[in-house]
């Protein structure tokens, strides 16, 4: 593959800047250059090429110092994400420095960011579903927040498209508050998943279990190997077997010779032109050198991460939008969402003792909404609902065993018990008073202000959380679970890492930062499509989502320049 | 002493005159020996010792490598050198200096120092009042976790070490770096002792 053209010292204005190369910001990228757009990709962190900057993808524990254990330095550097768990020796290097970028919580909250190339697609989850009408008309029907500005058939083709390319392995299902997607074949279930899944299904009508829909490849795609069951996505695929924009998005975006991507770029602010009425450019800080320098282009792309969006946004003040870019509404940091996180229950399965796996799937079990899904399932606790992950595995913890010595040691090297969890994401509501705020007090390496969070699940989101380990118990007591246990670790919002809202989409400028085609009520050449512009937040995980609005702007955007309408 | 060059001579001598005690005690005082052998970056000689035992009585060698045969000691003794911060590491000390004055109260004299019989009682109860890990998802713990002592955190540190050393992840651990696909329900005897990655 070419080297990513990172020279943009000739060039200061291009067709179109795109603020940041995650998951929406390496479609915009993708989409924009092959429209034909000279397009200016701003990333702030460096430069990862697929494959090429993977450095610990084919490490084994042996192979790395503390074989995963991080040294005092970096857990100072990691000081927040640490809390996440999910940082370690084999992908620290893809976690943001919390020291260097520093934020305040007004209330608990979890920033997980990945600042480089790629973003947090890197490190995602994978799991991705579409949305249906029951989230875009949940707003509407039940009165909370409001109304999106658009229905599930004027996204469905671009679901459609970004699947195609992407690559979404998966199991049809019908079933209409979870679409389906066009999938490759599914992954499979072992057999104490098929065996819980059996039951649930047969003890509970009208609640199933299907594998995990997940953008990994379980064939041959577009160039890209299949997934090869080694579960070390997140330290980068040497493969290409799952969806980042380093594997995915931003390498054809670079063979259409369109692309030019500037590493170690923080966006400080999009410049608006009072007097045209649109952004002109972008001001950037060079992370290494401390230089200012501006961008002009026709169209910007916000695509920095949910928080980060607005947090460039709020900066972005002139005469015309004094309290940041398309804040008419005053909404702008507002109705921050995220889903609840680590609430179920796990047991044991006894019966197959015999019966064990070879792979280490990247994926597990998925059970879609059943909660006020129609007037049979409505709940008189709550509105909205919740959807389940989890998977059945040979486990245990041999340090709990009350033995030692020889027998205890020949033992430990056979596989554990079965185990079988299942953990719920609940939808969060969009309270106009969980937002973020720009912190002048509190500033940056670069002297940047910084964002206060102040955010909280509320009423509704705690008896969701009740439903889930309430439902979570009853599910796996019924399917002859030994040792049920219950859990709810009241993780406070962040730790879902699904944070949506802050600049939602809407019909109004009154009461919303962005048009239904993403644009900024006021600047219709800023879009905005990353998890910053959701106006609910389902309970369905939204990378895909994000995919789908994205390539649906960048058409519309490109559609409207052609027109000279911005 | 090297260990190997050792069991070998020790085993000579087993058929022909040596009883099993004189046999252990001999091997005994020869894997102190060894101990001399690595210098500690973090340990003094007394707690290395501790480590040592505490490995050796978990994870002795039968058929397959033991704990020490894998260097869990020098391992663990690496890993609270440059992982842990000085208050975990201070606080390591105090319970490995709990740990053996425990035992010079119950039976006069430092965990290591203590013959085989004695040290099985020590953690015997250990395995008994010892707090445990509670289940965890996705690299966190869930529900409550009660304090777990230093018997159960070494207990698991040394299970952890042993099992990520490159000689049983590689050679008894079932090891398949790059499985290829998925096998959803493979009889167990297909593939013997659990995986190792």
């Amino acid at each position: 593959m070419a080297n990513y053209n990172i020279d943009a010292k000739k060039d200061m204005t291009y067709d179109a800047i795109v603020i940041g190369s995650g998951i929406s910001g390496g479609w915009a990228a993708k989409e924009l250059c092959e429209k034909g757009l000279k397009t200016l990709v701003l990333e702030r962190g460096n430069i990862v090429e697929h494959v090429v900057d993977y450095p610990t993808m084919h490490l084994d524990p042996w192979d790395m110092d503390y074989r995963g254990g991080l040294t005092p330095e970096q857990k100072k550097k990691h000081y927040k994400n640490i809390r996440s768990g999910w940082v370690g020796q084999d992908t620290e290097h893809f976690w943001a420095d919390d020291e260097a970028n520093p934020y305040t919580e007004v209330k608990p909250f979890l920033w997980l960011r990945g600042h480089q190339m790629g973003g947090k697609s890197l490190l995602w989850g994978k799991q991705t579903y579409r949305w249906s009408d029951l989230d875009f008309e949940a707003n509407a029907k039940d009165g909370h927040g409001i109304d999106w500005p658009i229905r599930y058939k004027d996204i469905e083709p671009w679901y459609s498209y970004v699947e195609k390319f992407a690559g979404i392995s998966g199991e049809s299902l019908g079933l209409p508050q979870l679409p389906d997607s066009h999938f490759l074949p599914p992954m499979e279930l072992n057999c104490v998943e098929k065996h819980v899944k059996g039951r649930i299904e047969k003890d509970f009508p009208g609640r199933h279990m299907i594998i995990g829909r997940v953008a990994h490849l379980t064939q041959p795609h577009n160039g890209r190997g299949q997934c090869q069951y080694r579960n070390r996505c997140s330290r980068g695929c040497p493969y290409g077997a799952y969806f980042s924009s380093n594997a995915v998005t931003l390498p054809p975006a670079n063979a259409t010779g369109n692309l030019t991507i500037r590493p170690y770029s923080i966006v400080q602010s999009v410049i608006y032109d009072d007097k045209k009425g649109k952004a002109t450019g972008v001001r950037i800080i060079d992370a290494e050198t401390n230089e200012d320098i501006e961008y002009s282009a026709k169209i910007i792309f916000v695509n920095a991460s949910t928080l980060s969006t607005t947090q460039i946004l709020m900066n972005s003040v002139s005469n015309r939008f004094e309290n940041g870019l398309g804040n008419d509404s005053g909404e702008l940091g507002h109705n921050l969402m995220d889903h609840t996180y680590r609430v179920g229950a796990m047991g044991k399965v006894n019966g197959f003792d015999d019966k064990y796996y070879k792979g280490r799937r990247p994926n597990g079990i998925y059970i879609p909404r059943y909660w006020n899904v129609d007037e049979q399932t409505k709940s008189d606790k709550f509105v909205r609902g919740f959807g389940f992950q989890g998977g059945g595995y040979r486990g245990g913890n041999a340090a709990n065993t009350e033995s030692f010595g020889a027998d205890f040691k020949d033992n430990m090297l056979k596989p554990g018990p079965w185990e079988f969890f299942i953990t719920g994401f609940a939808e969060c509501l969009p309270y106009h008073d969980n937002k973020i705020s720009l912190n002048k007090e509190v500033l940056d390496k670069w002297g940047q202000p910084t964002l206060s969070i102040d955010a909280e699940f509320k009423e509704n989101e705690k008896a969701l959380n009740k439903q889930i380990q309430e439902d979570a118990v009853e599910m796996l007591e019924k399917a002859g679970l030994k040792d049920v246990l219950g859990f709810d670790n009241e993780h406070p919002p962040g730790y879902g890492v699904h944070e949506m809202g802050t600049a939602r989409m809407g019909k109004d400028s009154k009461t919303a930062v962005l048009n239904e085609f993403n644009q900024v009520h006021g600047a219709k050449n800023v879009f905005v499509t990353d998890g910053a512009c959701m106006t609910s937040s389902s309970c369905v995980n939204p990378s895909l989502t994000y995919m789908a609005l994205t390539a649906r702007a960048a058409d519309h955007a490109v559609s409207e320049l052609k027109k000279r309408n911005i | 002493m090297d260990r190997r060059k050792a069991l070998k001579r020790t085993g000579l001598l087993a058929g022909a005159t040596v009883i099993a005690p004189s046999l252990f005690s001999l091997l005994q005082s020869c894997k102190d020996e060894k101990r001399l052998d690595w210098n500690p970056e973090f340990f003094s000689k007394k707690e290395a010792l501790t480590i040592a035992s505490i490995i050796d009585m978990v994870l002795p060698r039968t058929e397959t490598p033991g704990g020490l045969d894998v260097k869990s000691d020098i391992f663990i003794d690496k890993v609270v050198a440059n992982t842990y911060d000085e208050k975990g590491q201070e606080n390591l000390r105090n319970q490995i200096a709990e740990f053996n004055k425990k035992c010079q109260n119950d039976f006069g004299a430092n965990f290591y120092e203590l013959n085989e019989t004695d040290k099985k009682k020590v953690l015997e109860e250990q395995e008994k009042t010892s707090g445990k890990f509670s289940p965890g998802v996705w690299g966190t713990t869930v529900g409550d976790q009660e304090p777990i002592g230093f018997y159960r955190s070494m207990k698991s540190m040394a299970i952890w070490a042993y099992t990520t050393s490159e000689e049983v992840g590689e050679k008894i651990l079932s090891y398949d770096p790059i499985p290829g696909g998925y096998e959803s329900c493979k009889p167990l005897s297909e593939v013997g002792n659990k995986w190792s990655l």
